[in-house]
């Protein structure tokens, strides 16, 4: 880097994360105030304002360097488990499950906190494992049963999708730490064979249903697959350049539900058409591979775990998301991250990405040294 | 175990820390080839289905302006049948969230043609997929879509319109529902108006739409007026055999071809045949002329009595009683007289003659709807003859009557009738000598006289110089003639000092009315048809009506006795 004009605090900004997130929170502002009908209220308005909070949020965050942060991970693990504890006891029961505490100034979901957290209590506990000890049982239960007691607090609640996303974070970061392969392969095996036991005896009967529709949607009679089969219409009618801004038939008309959350992905499509659809998608792919090199450029084993960790959860909030809404997944309650109007969500990616950021900054730091 | 962990970790080199860093960094690449490949699989995804959806703008790859099936227009370019973009209402049984009782009773409201019980067994019904209305307009489809029903769809699709409505509905045809030519020239021309490469252009009729128009009213105003079962009329260019006007009765509305009864779809100008009775009796005539066997229009026949013919007699509706003159056969219609006439031409000449005005064979048109004629065959005796020169024993279409005429009236030259316009692209087909200028010029003045001081006075329209000729045939009912039902038809050309125009037109079972004093015959019914049409198409074919001009009657009027 040749010598700049640009002040160091604002060169040191990671201008790239920045603008794609503000990209992709402002587009979802543009459908928000579509679906909402014409209407900054009751979605469009309150997303940009929480996204501009978040990213204040995110941006203090990443003055945080990693190694400052790491003496409070584990107290924060306590602390999020405490609040999963206090959601049981006091918390609003919304759509079917007990996951939501309102404190007042903020309606919160602590298992959505739970999902950065898992990363960084794990990449703590790898980073404080000696590298010698990576292929014993040592490296194994520890995080297993840091993971298992948070997932089955979040199962109870119950919220399968929260909780299958912090157990494949969980298994990303174990999976980078160096477990041996041996492990992954065989839980997968494991997991392929109790999937149809956990369908009859675990599964409550609208997961169970869930799972039936989304593998054969023309099955189902009382139109519950209906979602799906809107989702994909809204999807194909917008054709190559969409049917224009404040036109979507399938999302004003109400065809599609949870328009400004789950399913706000086929209401932008429908509007913007593929172009629109492509733009997205280019712009958390961006995002993703961002966090990626952030990963990659740094040497910390902290550090590295807990970017491709946090990463990784980004990605699985898009990849379900999106996957959910064109008919390749099952409906699950995940929503697109940034994009979608929901405060929880938001403040999961936005922490993760003020730490993302903040490693990054460290790198650069580094990197400028040794220039 | 954990004391072995303890010792390595004694030994924990910066070797074997990079060695881990490096298996994070390969789980790392492996990670990134995971997200590109889920994001590839969802790039893939949203463009299948932005692909593979229904849309209804995929009709017109390419040229926006090329209609999905070629438009039928008439000789002056009014449209008789376009294609337009329509909407289609669909219901998917298995997908409907609301009740679907309440929702048949809801669709029957807004759309009565059928019944709520019937919605509802559709609404119920195995299928995936059943059509509540097609060709539906806006204002329904916004209506249905306000029931909020997710399981029932809207789709566009093209349609048919025949903006006409029964206008030469015979002659144009319609399509089938998958928009396959069904009838007329929809059928005949079904490939053409298909292939992308020649439907751009529309298909150019001979039809004159305002000339169809006024032959369709007056032959619609007799058939109800003489409650008769159907009407057919037919007006061609004698010189070109250019078709100016095709009409079928009782009508068909070719929007909604299904609704039409078997006998509304039925066309009697192409597809059906007639005995057409005396007006075949001018061709005997000619056919005699040309032959030499009528050498004047004053040559006497013996009309005294009935004749014995076979097993039983010939008579006429006006006797005689008296020998009569060619001109007098032909002005009341004589059957005695024209079998004579029949019998000395001979069999073999007279198949000879109706073979070269394609009598014996289906018409000559572009349609398929062609009817066969029937003929005596290898029964066509003395009798035969006989009974074929007044036109009984034959059946052929009104068409065939038509064609015939013209070729009688133009000069003596049968042209084959066509249904598209001829032109500068299209030159007249080459047509074939039947008859002699010279026999030509004698039937003018002749077929004049039957409307000047025959059996078809009611034809004359003042101005137009009408000539024609009547007949009545006996319907066949149950294998033997009876005298209750008749098909009456009146074979007309005008102006008959310069022929130009044929006008064929028919009832068929015309019933007796006060008006008519309890005739059923031609002279009664179909001919007012032809006077009347002939005064409303006369100006649009530019004929000039003259009270000055005629045909010169002073050829025939030396032969007819007063009485």
């Amino acid at each position: 880097m040749g010598p700049s004009f640009i002040p160091a605090a604002v060169a040191r900004q990671s201008w790239q994360a920045i603008f794609l997130a503000a990209a992709i929170a402002l587009s979802g502002g543009l459908v928000l105030y579509s679906v909402g009908g014409g209407s900054f209220s009751p979605w469009a308005l309150s997303h940009v304002i929480r996204f501009g909070t978040f990213l204040a949020m995110a941006l203090v965050i990443s003055y945080i360097s990693p190694k400052q942060m790491k003496p409070f991970i584990f107290p924060a693990y306590i602390g999020v488990i405490f609040l999963l504890i206090l959601v049981q006891v006091l918390g609003v029961i919304g759509g079917g499950a007990r996951s939501w505490l309102n404190l007042g100034f903020i309606v919160l979901q602590p298992s959505e906190l739970m999902k950065p957290v898992i990363v960084l209590v794990l990449a703590r506990f790898y980073d404080l494992l000696p590298a010698g000890q990576i292929r014993t049982w040592s490296a194994i239960w520890p995080a297993a049963a840091l993971t298992g007691v948070p997932t089955l607090m979040i199962l109870i609640q119950p919220d399968l999708g929260t909780a299958t996303l912090v157990v494949f974070s969980a298994i990303v970061v174990m999976f980078l730490a160096g477990l041996p392969l041996r492990l992954f392969l065989g839980g997968l095996a494991v997991v392929a064979t109790i999937i149809p036991f956990a369908y009859f005896f675990l599964m409550l009967p609208h997961q169970q249903k869930r799972v039936t529709i989304f593998l054969d949607p023309e099955t189902d009679p009382l139109g519950a697959g209906y979602h799906i089969s809107q989702s994909q219409i809204a999807i194909g009618s917008g054709g190559i350049f969409g049917k224009g801004f404040l036109n979507g038939t399938q999302s004003h008309l109400k065809y599609l539900p949870e328009v400004h959350t789950d399913f706000i992905f086929p209401a932008m499509v429908e509007e913007w058409g593929l172009v629109g659809g492509l733009f997205l998608i280019l712009c958390f792919f961006l995002l993703l591979r961002w966090g990626m090199r952030v990963a990659l450029n740094t040497k910390p084993r902290f550090d590295r775990l807990v970017a491709a960790g946090l990463t990784t959860t980004i990605f699985f909030y898009v990849a379900i998301n999106l996957m959910m809404v064109m008919g390749l997944a099952p409906v699950v309650g995940i929503p697109l991250p940034l994009f979608s109007h929901g405060g929880s969500a938001m403040l999961t990616v936005m922490i993760s990405l003020g730490i993302l950021m903040s490693i990054d900054r460290n790198n650069r730091k580094k990197q400028q040294r040794l220039v | 175990m954990t004391a072995i962990a303890i010792e390595r970790q004694g030994v924990s080199l910066p070797g074997q820390r990079q060695q881990t860093l490096s298996l994070t960094y390969h789980r790392l690449m492996l990670m990134m080839l995971v997200f590109a490949g889920v994001t590839t699989l969802i790039v893939a995804r949203i463009l299948y289905l932005s692909v593979f959806s229904d849309r209804a703008d995929t009709g017109a790859v390419g040229n926006p302006l090329l209609p999905a099936r070629g438009d039928i227009i008439d000789r002056n370019g009014v449209p008789l049948a376009r294609t337009i973009d329509a909407w289609s209402i669909a219901v998917h049984p298995k997908k409907l969230l609301g009740d679907p009782a309440e929702l048949a009773v809801k669709l029957n409201e807004l759309m009565p043609e059928k019944s709520a019980a019937e919605y509802l067994s559709l609404l119920k019904s195995d299928k995936t997929f059943v059509y509540l209305s097609r060709r539906a307009m806006p204002e329904l489809v916004a209506a249905v879509n306000a029931l909020g029903e997710p399981g029932i769809a809207f789709d566009r699709e093209p349609e048919r319109l025949y903006p006409n409505l029964e206008l030469a509905a015979h002659v144009v045809g319609y399509t089938d529902l998958d928009g396959k030519g069904a009838a007329g020239i929809e059928r005949a021309f079904d490939k053409q108006m298909s292939d992308p490469a020649t439907r751009g252009e529309p298909i150019q009729l001979s039809i004159d739409a305002r000339v169809q128009q006024a032959l369709e009213a007056e032959l619609l105003a007799a058939m109800h007026k003489f409650s008769a079962i159907g009407a057919a009329g037919v007006i061609m260019d004698v010189k070109t055999g250019e078709v100016l006007a095709m009409s079928s009765l009782p009508e068909l509305n070719p929007n909604v071809p299904g609704k039409g009864s078997m006998d509304a779809r039925f066309n009697r100008i192409t597809l059906g045949v007639y005995e057409l009775g005396s007006t075949f009796k001018p061709f005997t005539v000619a056919m005699a002329m040309d032959a030499g066997v009528v050498k004047s229009l004053g040559q006497m026949y013996n009309c005294s009595s009935g004749l014995r013919a076979g097993g039983f007699t010939i008579t006429d509706t006006h006797p005689f009683n008296r020998a009569c003159s060619v001109s007098e056969i032909m002005q009341e219609s004589s059957n005695i007289g024209t079998a004579q006439i029949a019998a000395q031409l001979g069999a073999e000449r007279q198949k000879e003659f109706l073979k070269k005005m394609g009598f014996l064979d289906r018409v000559e048109i572009e349609l398929m709807e062609r009817g066969r004629t029937l003929t005596p065959g290898n029964d066509w005796g003395e009798v035969a003859t006989m009974t074929v020169g007044y036109g009984h024993g034959i059946a052929v279409t009104p068409l065939h009557l038509a064609s015939g005429y013209a070729a009688l009236f133009n000069g003596g030259i049968w042209h084959p009738a066509t249904l598209l316009k001829t032109g500068k692209n299209r030159p007249v087909p080459a047509g074939r000598r039947v008859f002699s200028e010279d026999t030509s010029y004698k039937m003018r003045a002749l077929l004049r006289l039957v409307v000047t001081h025959g059996t078809g006075k009611k034809a004359d329209a003042p101005g137009y110089r009408i000539g024609g000729k009547t007949g009545t045939a006996e319907k066949i009912v149950g294998g033997r003639y009876t005298g209750a039902s008749v098909v009456t038809t009146f074979a007309g050309v005008f102006p008959m000092d310069e022929p130009r125009y044929v006008v064929v037109a028919m009832l068929d079972d015309p019933k007796s009315t006060a008006e008519t004093y309890g005739f059923h015959t031609a002279g009664w019914n179909v001919a007012p048809v032809i006077s009347k049409v002939v005064s409303r198409v006369g100006p649009m074919l530019g004929v000039q009506p003259s009270t000055s001009r005629d045909a010169n009657l002073a050829e025939v009027l030396p032969f007819i006795r007063g009485d």
